[in-house]
């Protein structure tokens, strides 16, 4: 065999073995990402829910309102460390809302919706500012959707005082509507004068016991 | 806008929706007048059936498209209202996607109208129906929450002057629509055991421009396993349409002159 030949098998073999580990190390890879898939909402709520909570907040008995059955939704008592400050606190109540369904068919806001940032105006006015998932993962529908804002307004009524009114944004923009059927363009009313006053959760001042979430 | 004819024979419908044919009778037999349908002078009723196109609403997963079903359903209820001599118009009679304030024209091309909207949920317990009315908030929609007046004003009611705005149009007629809903919630329950006793107030984008009595009614849902037992409800549903536009209004009384542009 001439000398020239055996140089050429030599180097192409030694491609094909580097190419073959290179291959190998690639496809554990990509079977490593099908596994564990990380979409930009999971690495935005992570990043959130590092701040969350801090350690001065009090652990308190919070109102969520979750769906209690398929066309109604009815409040449950759960221990959330909740900040005094309102802001925070209107943030932690709603992540909690959210995330911590007991049941997947007591979910009422898609998993994947994320709180960007929630503001309280001098007014009273609430704006929540969710992802767009909240849109566009919401089960379309009137009854789906109402039950959607009833649980931010409930939860939020329930744990967040003197607040007046909500608006709700997608992604920093006001949108027609939720879903396709409930108007976002307006306001929806948060303890309405006739309407009976939500209890609100034992120690929901600054708390005296100090847990961590 | 022009409104749509209503009584214009339409490609593609369903022979649900097609009024039954005269027996041509034979040569020599004596002729029978057939029975007019009782003249209606109410309002006219605009029936939307919601979603179209691009926007399919709901899927269920046994194929239940809620565009389509509702287009049926919406059907079926415009030949009963039709049958009781009604004059009927739709908002969409194929596979289009008219806008919210599209479909609001339609129905405020009349002086005299009663919008029914039409929808199918996702969730929610099946064969089940309910009636909504549009629930304005005590605050005026207008008035942005990041503008330095909304901060400062108090939250007052906007004033309700003679021009009717467009996107508050449905206010003046809220209790109106609130009791429309509450008589059709009512007869649905009667047909639809599991229904809530009465009708609820929901910001339903669709019915806020509308000038004049407007109401959705969504039927639960497109998770069935067969879409026949949606399509059983359509005829129930038309049923208590008519008993309740007839119960509501039964000889019209709105201002001007009724079922006229």
């Amino acid at each position: 065999m001439p000398r020239n030949l055996k140089i050429t098998l030599a180097i192409l073999s030694i491609g094909v073995l580097i190419g073959l580990v290179s291959l190998r190390s690639l496809h554990r890879r990509i079977k490593g990402l099908q596994e564990n898939p990380t979409s930009e909402e999971q690495v935005r709520r992570e990043l959130l829910a590092t701040t969350n909570s801090a350690p001065t907040d009090a652990r308190i008995q919070a109102r969520i309102f979750w769906a209690a059955g398929p066309d109604r939704i009815g409040p449950v008592q759960v221990a959330v460390a909740l900040s005094p400050e309102p802001v925070k606190r209107a943030k932690q109540v709603l992540n909690e809302l959210i995330t911590h369904a007991p049941t997947a068919d007591q979910r009422t806001l898609p998993t994947d919706a994320v709180v960007l940032g929630f503001y309280i105006l001098p007014d009273g006015t609430a704006i929540a500012d969710f992802s767009e998932a909240l849109a566009s993962e919401m089960p379309s529908g009137i009854l789906s959707e109402q039950m959607a804002v009833d649980s931010i307004r409930g939860t939020l009524e329930s744990n967040v005082p003197g607040l007046s009114r909500l608006k709700i944004l997608i992604h920093g923009q006001e949108v027609e509507t939720l879903a396709g059927h409930v108007d976002l363009t307006g306001f929806f009313d948060l303890n309405p004068p006739n309407a009976e006053a939500p209890s609100m959760p034992a120690g929901s001042t600054a708390g005296s016991s100090v847990k961590k979430q | 806008m022009q409104a749509p004819e209503p009584s214009s024979p339409q490609q593609g419908q369903p022979a649900t929706n097609v009024p039954p044919q005269q027996a041509v009778p034979p040569p020599g037999a004596p002729v029978q007048v057939a029975p007019q349908p009782p003249a209606h002078t109410g309002p006219v009723i605009v029936i939307d059936p919601a979603h179209g196109g691009t926007d399919s609403g709901a899927r269920g997963q046994s194929g239940v498209i809620e565009k389509d079903m509702v287009l049926l359903v919406a059907r079926i209820a415009r030949y009963a209202l039709e049958r009781e001599g009604f004059r009927v118009v739709m908002t969409r009679n194929d596979d289009s996607n008219p806008s919210y304030d599209d479909r609001a024209a339609i129905a405020n091309a009349y002086r005299d109208v009663i919008f029914i909207s039409f929808h199918i949920s996702s969730t929610g317990t099946p064969n089940t129906a309910r009636a909504y009315f549009y629930k304005f908030s005590e605050t005026p929609s207008n008035a942005s929450p990041l503008s330095n007046k909304a901060n400062s004003l108090p939250i007052t009611p906007p004033k309700i002057t003679s021009l009717l705005g467009w996107e508050e149009a449905q206010r003046p007629f809220t209790d109106a629509s609130h009791h429309l809903a509450d008589v059709l919630q009512t007869d649905l329950t009667l047909r639809f055991s599991g229904s809530p006793a009465a009708s609820s107030g929901v910001a339903a984008r669709g019915l806020r421009s509308v000038a004049g009595l407007a109401v959705a009614i969504e039927l639960s849902n497109v998770a069935v396993s067969d879409r026949n037992q949606l399509v059983a409800m359509a005829e129930p549903v038309a049923t208590a349409i008519v008993h309740s536009v007839t119960v509501a209004r039964p000889t019209g009384g709105s201002p001007g002159n009724p079922g006229t542009r």
